[in-house]
């Protein structure tokens, strides 16, 4: 209701684009739309529910459900609460998404957070909250994790989120710089989006399928501030921008997506390897970090700033000190081009190759949505209530792909694709 | 008003609301429900709340934008559909003695120029879903309130830009609920004695009907023998008493819903789920409607009546002087919480249990026997004026004036 008249038509485009590329709603599925960080979607993302709303009814939705979420809430009540009180979840959230997806519906984040939402909290109210939060959500990562239905992730400009990517322009043009940005990167400013988007998972997917047909055993990473060397277990499936749900549908799970990505051997990642992008994690920014591997495992990690928040988010669980994903985005990609940082996974990890601290998708070991956790540990999965990407990629990175008898072919040069696809 | 006389004065509002609505207690959780236009007074519940020891406060936002663009896009075979968890999440407060807020401050016209038989598709659905909940009333402590939401001020002031219209219209709100007093809460506790004096007034008479008369009205409500008339004060299962209207000014019990006869004619619009019915005449013989007109909404008020069996029958009258302070403001206010404490009223449907002595644990064929109503629906619509005079009647053929050209003709 508060978008510029002038965002009205790529907004429809782009909402257009989630429905029929991003979730592909079928005739007579429900969606419930939503957001885990804010326990619900931020108000400030409300014309493009609307727009997306509007959407899945022309196609065919049987119902559209919206949980909303108000991050004051959560700052009201990380002041004010008892300290014991934060074992308290909305319940009632992970209800209503869990009832669409046993009966196969379809389910949309959209995010508009406040990248600085808990600043200032209590750090250890905020790991109380984290910590049941992660508990209490980990049934709906389990299935999104296995793709049990037709998912995606998407997000909306908002003032606060503007605000802190274009810090030095007035409230109203940062907000539309960033609906702008989001408008490109999603291409719903192209004449017609809907075959742009068809192009550019063609293309993605011919990536990884020259990755798939290597079998590496490893990838070797070598750039500022990192060395490193990240196992790929027997099975690795590689994936790009499009999947296929359990409920039999085929869906773009990011929007934007550029990377190409699979899970690395929870047991095998040796040497350090530095972020070079700040880290958004539970309402807080980590910045300046690296992290240090031996057989896998996190040893030791380092930040100029909330290292203690990200010694938290290591010590959750034990698949929390193991990594999940890796992906590979070069550094030219139409998000990196940009060249700002969006204080936001969504688009930063679509600017950068990356790997994720905890939990691997079941979807990217070949049979893996089959194993049990005791299973999927063994074949090289990590298990972990977190997912949590942080971006490793730059123009200085060289990436070497390891084969099986141990020679190495260029993947990544100088943060660019090295081989035709 | 600043900024900051209106952040003192909703902290304020807030208080009351947390304090003498709901009366929450140390250790309660509360759930709290809006829309997003809400949000600044449901943070500051939130911070009430917690101040007044609450573990734990659940918003739930809903957006009524989204409720009109589903009635325009949806198809209407899918209208029908409600979720099972909303259900499930109130019957967990209410089985654990939670506390609840309500906020009722929607746009008056939201669905404007919608068919009244989708809406009235939908609304079936949703009351049968949700009818289950109804052995739950009463059994926490709940208040419902308002806030002064852009689209409702623009309905209340049309000719004010619309933050005036706001500004103007939280004032109103404020100046209902008592919050410019210096004491709010005194002032409270001081209206619920007078109202419930007026109560008690009504218990001791044991009227057998009440006779209406007034301009286009002239009804007798039987009343039923075990009749119990409330006000201002509910006290709840869980053992916490709190008013559970703010702002609230009536005095209230059931009909006897197969002893009412008549003709009554409404005094003011009545807002049903988004669309405005004016001018109601309705006649009833033997407790059930056999006449209905409207010069507007006639259609929608026919649905709301043949929603069930008994959504022909009344649940609820409510008596409220014409001079009640918010009878006083001389505002139409589109909205059932601030209308029905100008007017005298009375209620469409279901009756609530505690109108009936011992209704509470009474079987429906008990609660029925008695005079009571079951519907799943009760809507309330003003035929309060200065015009109307009540007489309470007895059973030995006396009768007593309790209205005057609207206003009390006992004193307590």
């Amino acid at each position: 209701m508060d978008s510029n008249k002038h965002h009205q038509e790529p907004l429809k485009k782009y909402a257009e684009a989630i429905v029929r590329v991003g979730l592909n709603i079928r005739a007579g599925q429900r969606l419930i739309i939503s957001n885990a960080t804010a326990r619900g979607v931020p108000p400030a993302g409300r014309a493009l529910v609307h727009e997306v709303t509007k959407a899945a009814y022309a196609a065919g939705a049987r119902y559209v459900e919206v949980i909303w979420g108000d991050e004051e809430m959560m700052r009201i009540r990380l002041q004010n609460a008892p300290a014991d009180s934060f074992d308290e979840y909305p319940k009632f959230h992970i209800n209503a998404v869990m009832d669409m997806i046993k009966n196969g519906d379809a389910l949309l984040s959209v995010y508009a957070n406040d990248p600085d939402a808990l600043n200032g909290m209590d750090a250890e109210r905020v790991a109380a909250l984290q910590k049941y939060h992660l508990q209490n959500y980990a049934p709906v990562g389990v299935e999104v994790s296995r793709n049990s239905i037709n998912w995606c992730v998407v997000a909306s400009a908002s003032p606060a989120w503007a605000a802190k990517v274009f810090p030095d322009l007035k409230q109203e043009d940062a907000e539309e710089k960033l609906w702008q940005a989001i408008f490109e990167t999603t291409r719903a400013t192209l004449p017609d989006p809907i075959a742009a988007w068809g192009d550019h998972i063609k293309n993605l997917k011919k990536r990884s399928a020259y990755l798939q047909a290597k079998k590496y055993s490893a990838l070797h990473y070598k750039g500022l501030g990192t060395d490193f060397t990240l196992g790929l277990p027997a099975g690795h499936k590689w994936n790009a921008a499009q999947g296929l749900a359990e409920n039999g549908v085929v869906f773009t799970a990011n929007m934007p997506t550029e990377e190409v990505f699979t899970l690395p051997d929870r047991h095998r990642a040796e040497g350090t390897v530095a972020a070079t992008f700040p880290l958004s994690y539970a309402g807080s920014l980590i910045e300046d970090f690296s992290v240090t591997f031996e057989n896998g495992r996190i040893v030791k990690v380092n930040a100029k700033k909330n290292e203690a928040l990200l010694q938290k988010l290591v010590d959750t669980d034990e698949g929390s000190s193991r990594l999940g994903e890796v992906a590979l985005v070069p550094a030219s990609s139409p998000i990196g081009k940009r060249g700002h940082l969006f204080y936001n996974t969504l688009f930063d990890e679509n600017a950068s190759c990356h790997i994720a601290i905890g939990r691997a998708y079941r979807f990217t070991l070949i049979g893996g949505e089959e194993l049990t956790d005791e299973e999927f540990i063994a074949a090289g999965g990590n298990v972990s209530l977190n997912h949590v990407d942080f971006m490793i990629g730059s123009p200085q990175m060289d990436i070497d792909g390891v084969t099986e008898s141990g020679e190495k072919e260029p993947v990544l040069r100088s943060g660019e694709w090295a081989f035709e696809a | 008003m600043t900024e900051t006389e209106f952040d003192q004065l909703l902290s304020k509002y807030a208080d009351v609301v947390v304090r003498v609505g709901l009366n929450l207690r140390k250790g309660q959780r509360l759930l709290l429900r809006g829309i997003l236009d809400d949000a600044p007074l449901m943070r500051k519940v939130t911070e009430s709340a917690y101040k007044a020891g609450a573990v734990y406060v659940e918003p739930v936002y809903a957006d009524e934008q989204i409720t009109r663009i589903r009635f325009e896009y949806a198809d209407p075979q899918s209208l029908t559909e409600v979720p099972n968890w909303m259900l499930k999440r109130y019957e967990e407060y209410y089985e654990r003695m939670d506390a609840e807020l309500a906020i009722a401050s929607g746009d008056p016209d939201l669905l404007a120029g919608i068919a009244p038989d989708l809406i009235a598709k939908n609304r079936k659905a949703v009351m049968q879903k949700f009818d289950p909940l109804r052995k739950y009333e009463n059994t926490t402590n709940w208040c419902v309130v308002s806030t002064a939401t852009p689209a409702w001020a623009k309905k209340v002031f049309p000719n004010l830009p619309v933050n005036e219209a706001q500004e103007k219209l939280w004032h109103e709100i404020f100046a209902s609920c008592r919050i410019y007093e210096p004491d709010p809460v005194a002032a409270w506790q001081e209206h619920r004695t007078k109202l419930q004096k007026y109560r008690d007034y009504l218990n001791s008479q044991e009227f057998t009907a009440l006779h209406y008369t007034a301009p286009g009205t002239d009804l007798t409500i039987g009343l039923p023998e075990k009749q119990k008339w409330q006000g201002a004060q509910a006290d709840f299962k869980n053992g916490i008493s709190g008013i559970p209207n703010l702002p609230t000014e009536e005095v209230f019990t059931t009909p006897h819903k197969d002893k009412v006869d008549g003709t009554v004619t409404s005094t003011m619009p009545l807002n049903y789920g988004g669309v405005l019915i004016e001018n109601i005449r309705i006649t009833f013989e033997n407790g059930r409607v056999v006449k209905v007109n409207a010069d507007k909404g006639e259609e929608t008020l026919k649905k709301l009546i043949e929603t069930d069996e008994n959504a022909c029958r009344l649940g609820e009258v409510a008596l409220v002087p014409a001079s009640s302070p918010i009878s006083q403001r001389g505002i139409l206010f589109y909205n059932t919480l601030f209308d029905e404490n100008a007017s005298c009223h009375i209620a469409i449907g279901n009756s609530y249990r505690d109108n009936i002595v011992g209704g509470e644990d009474m079987t429906e064929e008990e609660f029925a026997t008695s005079g009571g109503n079951k519907s799943l629906v009760h809507t309330d619509f003003m035929i309060g004026s200065n015009q109307l005079n009540i007489d309470g009647l007895r059973a030995d053929g006396t009768r007593t004036p309790v209205m005057c050209a609207g206003e009390w003709a006992v004193r307590v």
